[in-house]
Order: C-alpha cells, then sequence, then structure tokens
C-alpha cells in the first residue's frame, strides 16, 4: 500500500536525520547551534564504516561513529563556547573540515566491504498490520531511536544533568551563581550531541546505504538543524518531525516504483518550505519556545 | 554573534595586546598547518614536498587565471555577508541567492535575444538575488525569525527551484538527457579580457566590492546601517528606520550574490547545471568571515580561498591524494582565524 | 558621477574584449601541430572516486592498463572532477604537466572536453559515453562500448530467474544511456519470458547510496525478485538486493563476491585496450582522421566491446547459459532492438524486420513496451 510504503520509508530515511536533530536539539538547548552537524554526521558514516570493516563488528563501529562525531564536536565546542568564536561560522568551517577529513581517509573505504545491520522484524510487535510494518521490522540501530528520543526528553526535563543544560541555556548567570560552570555544560553538551550525529551518520552507511561514499549525507545534517527549530527543541517532536521529513524523501521513488513520473525536486524541497512555512505561521510562538541563550542567537 | 564589531575595540587596545594577539594568531596558524602535515604523513604523502607542489602549482599563467576566475563570484558572494554583517545580519544564505541568482538570469539571458541580453541577464540575477534575500528579511521583521535560520533554509529550497526546472520544464530538449538548461548565446555572455580565459565578471566583482566599500564607508546609509548593527536599540531611539535599513542590507546583500550566480552562469558555465554553484555562497561566507567583513581584504580572502581550491588540484595530480583534502587545510586555517585571532573575552 | 567613470571604464575594457565562446576560439599556439603526437603524460579525469565498484574504478583501472603499456608515459589522473567547468580546469592542469592526450571519462565533461579540445589544438581530448554533434574537431572525439548489448543477454538471465515476472532497474538520470539499457533488458527478459516487466526508478544522481538504498526498499515492496542498475557505484543496491534474499544483475564490476547467493550476472567494463589503442594511435600522430576522431562506438557487430558480461552465478542453470550464447551469437548481426519493437503506449517505434545502427539506438528517447516507469518530458 502506497501511504504505508512512503511512511515505511519515512521511518527507514528518518532514523538518521533524527539521530542529528536530537544531537542538535541537546546542543541548542545548552546554547549552542552546531551548523557542522552535516560534518559531524560525516565523520560519523565514516569512522562507523571504516571501523566495522576493520574489526568485522557492526557494533563497534556504531560507537567509533559516535566518537569521530564527538570528537569534531569538540572543536566546536572549544571555538565556540572557550574561544567565543562566531558559531554560525564555526559551524560551517566544521562542516568542510568533515568532508575533507573523510574524502582524505575514506578513499580506502570507497567500495570496501562491511558487515552492517539488516534488518530484523521484531517478534509480535512486527506483526501487527500496518504500525508494525510501519514501525517495527527496521534495523536494530532505528529501534535504538526509540529508546533515545524519550531518554533525551527524560534526561532533559527529569534529571539534574538536563537541568544543568536547560540552565545553561536559558540562564547561564544562574548557573554561575550556584558554582557551575555554562560553558563546561555547553561543551559536555555540544560533544555529546556531536556524538548522537555521528551515530546517525553511522546508521547511514552500515544500516540504510550498507556503503561508504564521499559526501553521502548529502545535507541531512542542514535538515537536522531546520528540524530542531521545527520541532520546538523538543525531542518527541523531533522524533515526529524526522518521520514527516523521511516521509518527503520517501514519496518519489514509492511513487516510481509504481510507474508514476515524478518531478522529485519539488517533493525534495518539501521539509524545507515546511519548516519555513512553519516559522512564518507559528513563528513567535515557536521562538518564545527557544532557549533563552539561543534566542540571542535567533531572535534578538 | 560578538565579533562583528570587535576590530574597533582591538585597535583601541594597548600594544602589548596587539602583540599577542598577533602571535597567537601565528601560533594558532603554525598549528593548523602543523595537523595539516602531520595528517598528510598519516596518508603517506611527504607534507614538505606535498605544500611545495602545492604553491609552486598556484604560480603558472594557467593557475592564476583560473584563481581569478574561481575567485570572481567568490568576491560577490562574499560582498553578500559584508553588507548585512555591518547591519548585524548573518546572511549564510550566500549559496541560495547564487542558485536563484543564476536561474533568474539563465531565465532572463535564454529569453531575450540581442545586445541586452547580456545587461539584463545580470539585472536579472541582481533582482533575483535580492527577492531570495527578501524572503529571510521578511521573516525577520515580519515574524522575528532570525535570518541565518531562513537563508540556510532557503538554500536548499533554491536548489531544488533550480532542479526542478532544468530535470523538466527549462531541459535543453537537444541536450544529453543529463538535467541542464540550453546554454546562453553569445549575446548574452560576459567577454573575454582578450588573449586570456578570464571574463568580465572580475571587474564587475572588483566594481562591486569598491562601490561596496565606498558606500559602506563614506555614505549615510553606510554609517546607519552600521549604527544599526552595532546597537539596534540605541539606533531606534535615535529614530533611525532601523526596519527599512535591515531590509535595504539584505537586498543589497542578496542582489549582490545574486549577481555572483548570473555572473558565473554569464561568464563560465552557460549553461543551469546540478552542481553549478559548488559551494560558492558557504566559501564566501567563510571568506567574508576570515577577512572579518571588511570589504577590501574580503576581496583578498576571496582570492585566497580560490587559490586554495586551484591548488588542491596539485595535491591530486602531484601527491595522489583527494582533491577535497584542501578542505581540510581550510578549514583548520579557518578555525584558526575564527577562535585564535583576538582575545576570547569581551 | 560615479557612474560616468564606471562607464567610462566599462568603454574603455569594452577594446579589450574577445568573445566568449566557451573555447570554441583556438589560441595561437600549436595550431599546426599534430594533436597528442609524442605526448610525455596522459590524463585521465573521473567523475567520482576511483574506488567504487563501479564505472570509475572501471575507468582508473583501463588508465593504469595504459600505465603498463607505455612505460615511458606518465599517467595522470584525478577523481571527483564535477561535470561543469571544473572539468576544464582540472584537464588544463594535467595539460600543463605534459599531457597531450586526455580522457573526460564522464558522460556529463562533454561540454569541458570539447572547450579545452578547442583551446589546446595540440592536445587529443577523448569523452567516454557521450556523443559529438556538429562536425567533430580535429583533435577530438567520443567513444564508447554498446552497454546494451550484454545487458540484453544479461535481461535473458533475468527473465529466466524471475518468478514474479517482475524485474527492478535502479537508475541515475534518464539519459541515452540509461534508457538504452532498460529496454534492452526488457527486451532480452521479454525474448525469453513474454509477461515480464521492469520497473525503473531514476535517483537523479550517479552515485547517492541513501536514494539507491530507498529506490531498492521499494522495488522490493513491489514484488520484484531480480534487480539491476545503471549508477556509477552499485554496492548499496546489490547488498539490500542480496539482505533481502532476491536476485541482482551487476552493472560495471563482478559484484558477486557481495551477493554470493543471489548473483545471476551482470556486465563489466575491459576499458584497457580501447584506452591503449586510442593512446598509441594519438602518439604516433595518426588521431586526426581515425575511427576515434568521431563518435567510435564498438560491439559485437564490429570487434571487441569493452562492456563483457560477468561470470555467471550459481543460480544460473545450463539451459539459461545456452539460450543466452545463442543470443550472443545472433548480436553479431543482429541487435538487441532489432524490429519490431513497441513504446509503453503500443505504437512501433522499430518496425519488423528492421536492424537499426548504433546511432539510432542511442538516440531511442522511449521506454519500450513493458518497462513500468516514465520518463521526464523535455
Amino acid at each position: 500500500m502506497l501511504v504505508v510504503d512512503i511512511l515505511t520509508g519515512g521511518v527507514r530515511g528518518g532514523t538518521a536525520i533524527m539521530f542529528a536533530a536530537l544531537g542538535e536539539t541537546l546542543a541548542e538547548r545548552a546554547g549552542v547551534v552546531n551548523l557542522g552537524t552535516e560534518g559531524c554526521m560525516l565523520v560519523g558514516a565514516l569512522g562507523g564504516y571504516a571501523v566495522a570493516a576493520e574489526t568485522g563488528n557492526p557494533w563497534l563501529g556504531l560507537l567509533a561513529g559516535a566518537l569521530a562525531g564527538a570528537a569534531l564536536g569538540l572543536v566546536h565546542a572549544v571555538a565556540v563556547v572557550w574561544r567565543r568564536a562566531d558559531q554560525f561560522a564555526t559551524g560551517l568551517t566544521l562542516m568542510f573540515l568533515g568532508l575533507g577529513l573523510t574524502s582524505l581517509f575514506g578513499a580506502a573505504y570507497v567500495g570496501k566491504a562491511a558487515p552492517g545491520f539488516d534488518p530484523v522484524p521484531l517478534p509480535l510487535l512486527g506483526d501487527i498490520p500496518i504500525a508494525g510494518e510501519i514501525l517495527f521490522r527496521h534495523d536494530p540501530v532505528t529501534y535504538l531511536t526509540f529508546v533515545v528520543a524519550p531518554l533525551l526528553w527524560f534526561t532533559l526535563n527529569r534529571t539534574k544533568a538536563g537541568l544543568l543544560v536547560r540552565a545553561a541555556g536559558e540562564r547561564a548567570d544562574v548557573l554561575h551563581v550556584h558554582g557551575h560552570s555554562a560553558d563546561l555544560v555547553r561543551t559536555a553538551a555540544v560533544t555529546a550531541g556531536a556524538a548522537l550525529a555521528g551515530l546517525g551518520g553511522a546508521q547511514l552507511s552500515t544500516a540504510y546505504a550498507h556503503a561508504w561514499f564521499e559526501g553521502m549525507t548529502a545535507g541531512r545534517g542542514f535538515i537536522a538543524v531546520a528540524l530542531v527549530i521545527f520541532a520546538a527543541w523538543r525531542p518527541l517532536w523531533v522524533m515526529a518531525g524526522s518521520y514527516l521529513f523521511g516521509a518527503a524523501l520517501a514519496v518519489a521513488p514509492a511513487l516510481q516504483a509504481r510507474g508514476h513520473a515524478l518531478n522529485q525536486f519539488a517533493l525534495d524541497a518539501l521539509p524545507f518550505v515546511i519548516t519555513l512555512v512553519f516559522l512564518a505561521v507559528l513563528g513567535r510562538r515557536t521562538l518564545r519556545a527557544a532557549p533563552e541563550e539561543l534566542r540571542r542567537v535567533f531572535a534578538r | 554573534m560578538t565579533a562583528t564589531l570587535a576590530s574597533p575595540v582591538e585597535s583601541a587596545a594597548p600594544r602589548r595586546t596587539a602583540a599577542r594577539t598577533a602571535a597567537r594568531l601565528l601560533g594558532a596558524l603554525a598549528g593548523a598547518l602543523a595537523i595539516f602535515c602531520v595528517l598528510l604523513l598519516a596518508k603517506g604523502a611527504d607534507p614538505v614536498t606535498a605544500l611545495g607542489d602545492m604553491v609552486a602549482s598556484v604560480f603558472t599563467a594557467e593557475s592564476l587565471e583560473q584563481i581569478v576566475i574561481k575567485a570572481t563570484p567568490l568576491i560577490l558572494a562574499a560582498m553578500a555577508v559584508v553588507v548585512p554583517a555591518r547591519a548585524g545580519l548573518t546572511n549564510v544564505g550566500g549559496e541560495g541567492q547564487v542558485v536563484i541568482g543564476a536561474v533568474a538570469g539563465a531565465g532572463v539571458g535564454l529569453a531575450v535575444p540581442g545586445p541586452a541580453a547580456l545587461p539584463l541577464t545580470l539585472l536579472a540575477g541582481a533582482v533575483g538575488g535580492a527577492l531570495w534575500a527578501g524572503v529571510a528579511a521578511a521573516l525577520r521583521l515580519v515574524v522575528g525569525v532570525n535570518e541565518a535560520v531562513t537563508t540556510l533554509l532557503l538554500n536548499y529550497v533554491a536548489l531544488d527551484v533550480m532542479l526542478y526546472l532544468i530535470y523538466e520544464p527549462w531541459k535543453d530538449p537537444h541536450g544529453s538527457g543529463q538535467p541542464a538548461s540550453r546554454p546562453l548565446d553569445l549575446a548574452a555572455r560576459l567577454p573575454l579580457l582578450s588573449g586570456t580565459a578570464i571574463h568580465m565578471g572580475i571587474v564587475v566583482a572588483l566594481v562591486a566590492a569598491v562601490a561596496v566599500w565606498l558606500v559602506l564607508r563614506g555614505t549615510s546609509f553606510g554609517f546607519r546601517v552600521s549604527v544599526v548593527g552595532g546597537n539596534p536599540e540605541a539606533a531606534r531611539r535615535a529614530g533611525l528606520p532601523v526596519a527599512r535599513l535591515i531590509l535595504l542590507a539584505m537586498l543589497l546583500g542578496g542582489a549582490l550574490a545574486g549577481l555572483a550566480g548570473a555572473v558565473h552562469l554569464a561568464g563560465v558555465e552557460f549553461k543551469l547545471r546540478p552542481g553549478l554553484t559548488t559551494n560558492i555562497g558557504y566559501i564566501a561566507f567563510l571568506a567574508a568571515w576570515l577577512a572579518r567583513h571588511r570589504p577590501l581584504p574580503t576581496v583578498g580572502a576571496a582570492l585566497l580561498l580560490a587559490a586554495v581550491t586551484v591548488a588542491g588540484d596539485s595535491l591530486q595530480l602531484d601527491s595522489g591524494l583527494p582533491a577535497a583534502t584542501v578542505n581540510i587545510l581550510m578549514g583548520l586555517v579557518l578555525l584558526a582565524v575564527l577562535g585564535w585571532s583576538r582575545r576570547a573575552r569581551r | 558621477m560615479r557612474k560616468i567613470i564606471a562607464g567610462a571604464a566599462l568603454a574603455a575594457l569594452a577594446t579589450a574584449c574577445s568573445a566568449n565562446t566557451g573555447g570554441t576560439a583556438a589560441s595561437s599556439s600549436g595550431g599546426t601541430s599534430v594533436p597528442g603526437k609524442g605526448s610525455a603524460a596522459v590524463g585521465f579525469i573521473f567523475v567520482g572516486p576511483k574506488d567504487d565498484y563501479g564505472y570509475n574504478q572501471a575507468a582508473y583501472q583501463g588508465s593504469q592498463a595504459v600505465a603498463k603499456a607505455f612505460p615511458q608515459l606518465k599517467v595522470l589522473t584525478a577523481e571527483n572532477v564535477p561535470e561543469d567547468d571544473n572539468a576544464a580546469r582540472v584537464m588544463n592542469s594535467m595539460i600543463a604537466k605534459g599531457a597531450k592526450i586526455v580522457f573526460a571519462t564522464s558522460y556529463g565533461h562533454l561540454d569541458a572536453a570539447l572547450k579545452v579540445a578547442a583551446e589546446h589544438p595540440d592536445v587529443v581530448v577523448v569523452q567516454q559515453g557521450n556523443l559529438i554533434t556538429g562536425t567533430t574537431p580535429r583533435n577530438a572525439g567520443t567513444f564508447f562500448g554498446t552497454v546494451y548489448e550484454p545487458v540484453y543477454l544479461a535481461g535473458i538471465a533475468a527473465g529466466k530467474a524471475t518468478k514474479t515476472g517482475k524485474l527492478g532497474y535502479v537508475y541515475a538520470f534518464p539519459i541515452s544511456q540509461t534508457i538504452d539499457n532498460i529496454d534492452a533488458f526488457e527486451l532480452g527478459a521479454q525474448s525469453v519470458n513474454p509477461s515480464v516487466r521492469t520497473f525503473a526508478v531514476s535517483t537523479s544522481s550517479w552515485c547517492d547510496p541513501a536514494k539507491q538504498a530507498e529506490a531498492a526498499a521499494n522495488l522490493l515492496e513491489q514484488g520484484v525478485d531480480v534487480i539491476t542498475q545503471h549508477q556509477d557505484c552499485t554496492a548499496t543496491v546489490v547488498k539490500a538486493t542480496e539482505a533481502a534474499g532476491k536476485m541482482t544483475v551487476g552493472y560495471h564490476a563482478d559484484a558477486s563476491s557481495i551477493a554470493p547467493k543471489g548473483w545471476l550476472t551482470g556486465s563489466e567494463w575491459n576499458w584497457g585496450p580501447l584506452y591503449s589503442d586510442i593512446v598509441r594511435t594519438a602518439l604516433d600522430g595518426g588521431f586526426t582522421g581515425s575511427k576515434y576522431n568521431g563518435n567510435f562506438r564498438v560491439g559485437y557487430k564490429t570487434g571487441d566491446n569493452p562492456f563483457v558480461q560477468s561470470a555467471y552465478g550459481p543460480a544460473v542453470g545450463a539451459e539459461t547459459r545456452s539460450l543466452i550464447e545463442a543470443a550472443k551469437e545472433k548480436l553479431k548481426t543482429g541487435s538487441p532492438f532489432a524490429g519490431p519493437v513497441r513504446d509503453q503506449e503500443g505504437k512501433v517505434r522499430v518496425p519488423d524486420g528492421t536492424i537499426p545502427d548504433y546511432e539510432t539506438i542511442e538516440k531511442i528517447d522511449y521506454f519500450v513496451q513493458g518497462v513500468v516507469g516514465s520518463l521526464p518530458k523535455s
């Protein structure tokens, strides 16, 4: 069924975006924008694929992808948080760094075989009509997001660590009064967020495409940044938004496989147009949800 | 979001601090170079030879021509960052404005015959870019959404608009089947400087850069815009039309980026095709930052980044490394400049 | 005032102008020399990475065969060269390093190749896969194999192997090469299985693994049980098909190692001999007027097709193999597009009894009956 196929494709293709967008949510809740998410995904995609190829263990690959993303994220944090560099310029620089690094070290892994994640239908859940097909017949990394997104929500809203992150994003001065360093909290949040972006990249290479290829993230990191605003900095909305954006990308192949002609570029623009329209219509309300420290960046 | 006005503060600082700042930046640049060398070593390349070949490859007549050609749209698109930055705006949308400029230029250039074709192509590019940037400006002024976010989103929409057009409605019926528009007629193309491969776009770019410099430096518009950029609240209290100035700065920026797209189209590419811009907007954004948004140094920064791109060919042909490796060098140098060219704390 | 100054400056500049013909105005240097003769180096540009398990890797291997055959030549290679003016820049860099023979190996490199050829009359520029329309410059040409012939044979294997009667084709852009291949694949399958259909999905990219994964997933969802492709990088679709327990027909490279169960057969490149012959012709000074100084095509009818059949997988039985052998014999005088060929609307496009020549086939711009999918109007 067409709709089911598109939604299934949305989950399949939305997962990598979701990891990255959850990571960006974490960073932005702490008050820092990471436009370099694209670069973090790229190094994650290569790190994940390369380590999976070298060790024969895709789980180790996933870990390596997260670490690679975190490493690049740390660079962002040091430059932006500690050196007060402009976050947009630094983020874009990070994208070029990621492109260059993965091009230099990735050439050896293009076309190289590596073990990856194949779909594992969940028992019982996978047999539910429609919903089971859409949600529960994927690879294990996709199931991981079912845990990570609520976990991020819980951490942000119900734990001390989450409180610190939100404080760093809302009222850095209050954090200082209580003897905490907003800079340290932001560094941790940006780095951890970039690790999630790296995971998303690794999902792309080891679970979705089963290949490493230069520039294979193809703008998904930027989609993720847009998505965070669309979702008003809320992890569970990010989850839903990822599937929506993923579904927009899945419409073209689903229709084509049924013989329909389609100029898919109109559809490719959809996620971005939706976000823009969303911002235009709900702009002020959405931005009221923005962390206070971010509002200085986003809505002066 | 802090750096735009940092330089005047610095120039007022004691000389010892300035010296320390210079030393810090030099140290960071040396560090960037060292890291790059270590990475080259890790790939089994000899960094001294590789860098030597890179530098040598730049100083040939052909390479210098290529650098000028590459730098032409970069200069214009970097000015599209400089002008809004003066008003305190972050225009990350150069890439999209360049694309729309090329699209508008092609739309007009392919339709208009005769000698009017070239000027109208360039004009259409500028108008297209301005309108595209105007969307972001309007969202900023009416709804209060930051332009950095919207311009970035609009980049992707712009690219999809172009791909949509060349995939079907504007596709060259006599073309090879890959999506591309018809080529511009000779009349709509920028002429070459006799005896070289350099097209007249460089003149357009340099004139624009000098004009931006003059306008920002010597006109009341330039002054008012920088007041808005420095302290919008004070500007408002002083009775300046803040919204109008912000809109104008953004439209002017978009027009410059759109012009970059039209110039690139009419000077080199002649057809709309996927990958037309190859990151012109993003590299230009970084060039403007490299020069701390000062118009004339930005021209130098654009030339420098163009040279880095051309030097990348040498990495591939001489050292057998992927051409994109130069992005690492570019990224490291930019990080050094962004993070270590001044004191971190205000 | 400023306007007047600018106007005057522009007027002055106008006198220093020349028409921007995109390189068709030949520079004065070397206008009389024999293109390519005595070159010290030969350059190859690739649109993708040289180890993509596909098109670019095959071309790279061809360049290394040239290096082996001509040890005195310096072989320059550049990967990831985009299909725009950057390609001309990279070719010029190669020429500056002494290359008087340059191979532009991607379909979209043609504009840049012709520009470089016009600027350097002493350099032979050959382009792989596209067609030069109009007059061919004396130092340029295109070359290609007739890829659709082995693809037709692979279609026979697919037509015999499918149980659902549905084949899948993941392709990049609707250009003549891909359309020919999709049609030939379907026609080959039809020749042994009249009711078989081929579902075609385009990704609008020579290599976007994520889009390929989505395309393959949708084809499998439609009940397709044999998938082939026309992409530069091929691993993603092959792995997705194998993971689903379905069958693969390869393209560009032998991917049987990543599809040990589902591999049927495929087509792959052997560029070495053709590249070497072009280089030899140019080095000897005989390029102008040779068969390579035009749109050179070689297939089963005219000699050694550089596009060869891959090895068979375990699923291809003796009966299928003999059917393919018989068909291959027939191609030496016939064609996959021997009439009658009907398009999707049922209109006869190649009349009964007609065998179209290579040039006609390369201009086919329609899907044949049995292909499910549609092409953009242009």
